[in-house]
């Protein structure tokens, strides 16, 4: 009796180590390196901003740039700490389909809201006037570069560093204080009930992140034949649209990598496809806001990375997803 | 923790009869059949609504006063209380998702249609037609195209006006054209107070305000004529037969992954994500659901109840009769009793929550004005049907999984093609 629940406990065993991911890696090696580095370069671009809030300083662009990138790389972890009090939307608020953006920069600008003299009160302000899709109207648009009153643009340009920051090491402090621990106790508490559904988890953030890189980043610009979105490309002012293509995609990648550590074939499968991507990515260098969109010759290139992309995504869905047995669950975005 | 399991398990013994009648012999295909028989109770109940609102429509245009408009926008809300509980439909039955943005495409740039407030703004980055306002201009350029609007027909609105340059936002028809019509610009922003659209707006002669009253009355009476046309359609599509039923049925699987689609993209992307949580995080009074009319608590309301009664197979009709039948809850009752205890008191939560939401801005605390910066308690309302939302989305992926449908999702040939329709 005990021998064959012995042997039939191995046997399970066995079956779950197939797919021999695991948790704790994939913490210390994704989820805490990337918002440690989030975190740091947040902290420089905070400093940035103190020693020179001027739109054309180099070092506050660098500093803006370098954390832009760093969040990019791990954009696609939309769950725990990022989400608790709005923190990634707060970070990133994008697409703004409806010019939030411009217009409540322009209204605190105007009005001069003391709003943003501390952060508990700028914490409460509209995401579309934080984080770094903000402080890229406040550096790179003429609307704000020399807004004035020049003290308030200043003023405004500290608020959002600092709110930046302040978000960031949040995240980083959720994941270090408590959240890694959920996930690594999956099957011992409600919110992950066993491995598999920790599992579900980071599979489904890659199959969101993916998602929101081929339908959004790329599929907003493209927009139809006929009617291409050149303006709709992210981030444009600053230059960063293809740029973040490739980050995002260098993120998915290394979660990928984990996830499927134990399987050759599966490794090799995807690896295969990221490449294609990265080298299709390669053939846009010339054309970073991906501005070609109305350009048939060059669209078909955007085209071509976007299916690239899409491949990668139904390469998921049929080797990744089996071996760890999960399906993607929903995300932010099913609706509309 | 052990509270929840203690409620939990009492809840299993009250509600466990109820699951044991079908435990045994509960099949998809019944299950399914109640899905449809549901759907196309929905979709009459709200053609007969629409119908009842045409008649309204009909009084105010030909005789404007304080009292018609009252009673065609109290027929408006009352249209509304069926057809928010059908919005579960629309992920994961591509049939209802590609017809619905004729009849509830929302937010809306609804300077394309009429007049509005200096604050508006006009012609914006994304959409060059937000003030376009048809009902003051007969002719004018689209996409380079010379457009003849000096009659405002059905066909115009939703062959020529309705996304004009391909802009979402430019939403010529449906539920929230009409509901700008009656309603007008709220320009409370988080103050209180609906859209205040005089009546005189239609009165014909001299004493019209807003000016073109005629076309305007045009318009109102063709956004509803295609209303009513469009929800035949969609009623017909799931009478025994029709298209949406046959696609259901023609593989059962496939057919019990729509009905979870549709939970669970409603709850978390659409309604606890986009509609709900983004409006909060933006302090937008505009982004509510029916900002004009100040109905959005009632609209969130509906939507969950759709959730619901998906889930347990039963819906209340306008006249009270039920329809119900083999459900989802005896399905996975018959896997696992205490998931179905679980998702059933995760609906049941976030009931209670956008309840409490729908109590507080039906005493007078409006939904917009929950959404104000640093409104502490009107966030805490909305977080609490945001959360609710969010938790019975996790409850609804542990029954795909429970029953093995988690794979399934990848099989269909729409899978990528179309993100909206499948578990992604």
């Amino acid at each position: 009796m005990l021998r064959n629940l012995l042997s039939g406990l191995a046997l399970f065993v066995s079956a779950a180590t197939a797919s021999a991911y695991d948790i704790g890696t994939i913490i210390d090696r994704h989820v805490i390196p990337g918002y440690e580095t989030l975190a740091r370069r947040a902290v420089e671009l905070d400093t940035a901003a103190q020693a020179s809030c001027s739109a054309d300083s180099h070092d506050l662009r660098a500093a803006y740039n370098a954390a832009f990138d760093a969040w990019v790389r791990v954009s696609h972890i939309r769950f725990g700490p990022s989400e608790d009090e709005d923190r990634a939307f707060a970070l990133a608020f994008w697409p703004d389909t409806r010019g939030f953006t411009p217009r409540e920069l322009a209204t605190l600008i105007e009005t001069e809201d003391p709003v943003i003299e501390t952060q508990e009160e700028f914490s409460h302000v509209s995401i579309a006037a934080r984080g770094f899709y903000a402080m890229e109207f406040l550096l790179y648009d003429p609307q704000f570069t020399a807004a004035e009153p020049e003290d308030y643009r200043c003023a405004l340009v500290r608020a959002v560093a600092r709110d930046i920051e302040a978000n960031a090491e949040a995240i980083l402090a959720g994941w270090q204080d408590g959240y890694a621990v959920v996930m690594l106790t999956a099957g011992e508490n409600d919110t992950y009930r066993s491995r598999e559904e920790a599992a579900q988890r980071f599979f489904g953030a890659v199959a969101t992140g993916l998602q929101f890189t081929s339908d959004t980043r790329l599929g907003r610009p493209l927009g139809t034949f006929d009617r291409p979105r050149p303006n709709r490309a992210e981030a444009r002012r600053s230059g960063r649209a293809l740029r973040n293509v490739v980050l995002s995609l260098e993120g998915t990648r290394q979660l990928v990598r984990l996830l499927a550590e134990d399987s050759e074939t599966v490794t090799d499968t995807l690896d295969a496809a990221y490449d294609r991507a990265f080298e299709q990515a390669k053939e846009l260098e010339d054309d970073p806001v991906l501005e070609g969109v109305d350009d048939p010759q060059q669209r078909l290139k955007i085209e071509i990375l976007q299916q690239n992309i899409d491949r990668i995504r139904e390469l998921l869905g049929t080797s990744l997803g089996p071996l760890l047995g999960v399906g993607t669950g929903f995300n932010a975005m099913d609706g509309d | 923790m052990r509270h929840l399991k203690t409620a939990a398990s009492a809840t299993a013994l009250t509600l466990g009869l109820t699951g044991s009648v079908f435990a045994a012999d509960v099949s998809k295909e019944a299950v399914l059949t109640t899905y449809a028989d549901i759907a196309a109770a929905k979709y009459a109940d709200s053609l007969a609504t629409a119908q009842t609102l045409k008649a309204a429509i009909d009084a105010l245009i030909a005789e404007p006063s304080d009292l018609t408009l009252q009673a065609a926008k109290e027929a408006w809300l009352a249209a509304r209380v069926p057809y928010q509980q059908t919005e579960v439909y629309r992920f994961g039955n591509a049939i209802v998702d590609d017809w619905e943005g004729k009849v509830n495409a929302w937010p809306l740039d609804e300077g394309l249609i009429d007049y509005v407030d200096g604050s508006y703004g006009g012609p914006t980055d994304e959409n060059e037609f937000a003030a376009l306002n048809v009902i003051a201009n007969p002719t004018f350029t689209l996409s380079g195209e010379e457009i003849d609007a000096t009659d405002i027909t059905p066909e115009l609105l939703s062959d020529t006006l309705h996304e004009a340059d391909g802009v979402e936002a430019n939403v010529a028809t449906g539920y929230h054209a009409i509901e700008f019509l009656l309603w007008g610009q709220d320009l409370n922003g988080h103050g209180t107070g609906a859209g205040a659209r005089p009546y005189t707006d239609y009165l014909q002669g001299d004493d019209c305000t807003g000016g073109n009253c005629d076309r305007r009355a045009d318009y109102l009476s063709a956004a509803t004529e295609l209303l009513i046309s469009d929800l035949e359609w969609i009623t017909a599509q799931w009478e025994e037969g029709g298209e949406a039923r046959t696609t259901l049925m023609g593989d059962v699987d496939a057919g019990i992954v729509a009905m979870l689609t549709g939970m669970g993209s409603l709850s978390y992307g659409e309604q606890a994500g986009e509609r709900m949580r983004l409006g909060l995080m933006l302090n937008d009074p505009e982004e509510e659901h029916d900002c004009f009319s100040d109905n959005t608590h009632n609209s969130h309301y509906y939507d969950g109840m759709g959730i619901q009664n998906v889930y347990l197979g039963e819906y209340a009709r306008i006249d009270g009769s039920v329809v119900d039948g083999a459900s989802l809850s005896d399905l996975v009752a018959a896997t696992d009793a205490d998931l179905d205890t679980e998702m059933q008191l995760k609906l049941a939560a976030t009931m209670r929550a956008l309840g409490q939401i729908k109590a507080t801005a039906e005493a007078g605390f409006a939904y917009d004005q929950m959404l104000e910066r640093g409104n502490v308690d009107g966030e805490r309302l909305v977080m609490g049907g945001v959360n609710a939302l969010i938790d019975q989305t996790g409850s609804i992926e542990r029954v795909v999984s429970t029953l093995g449908l988690d794979q399934i999702e990848f099989e269909g040939s729409d899978s990528l093609d179309d993100p909206d329709a499948v578990f992604q």
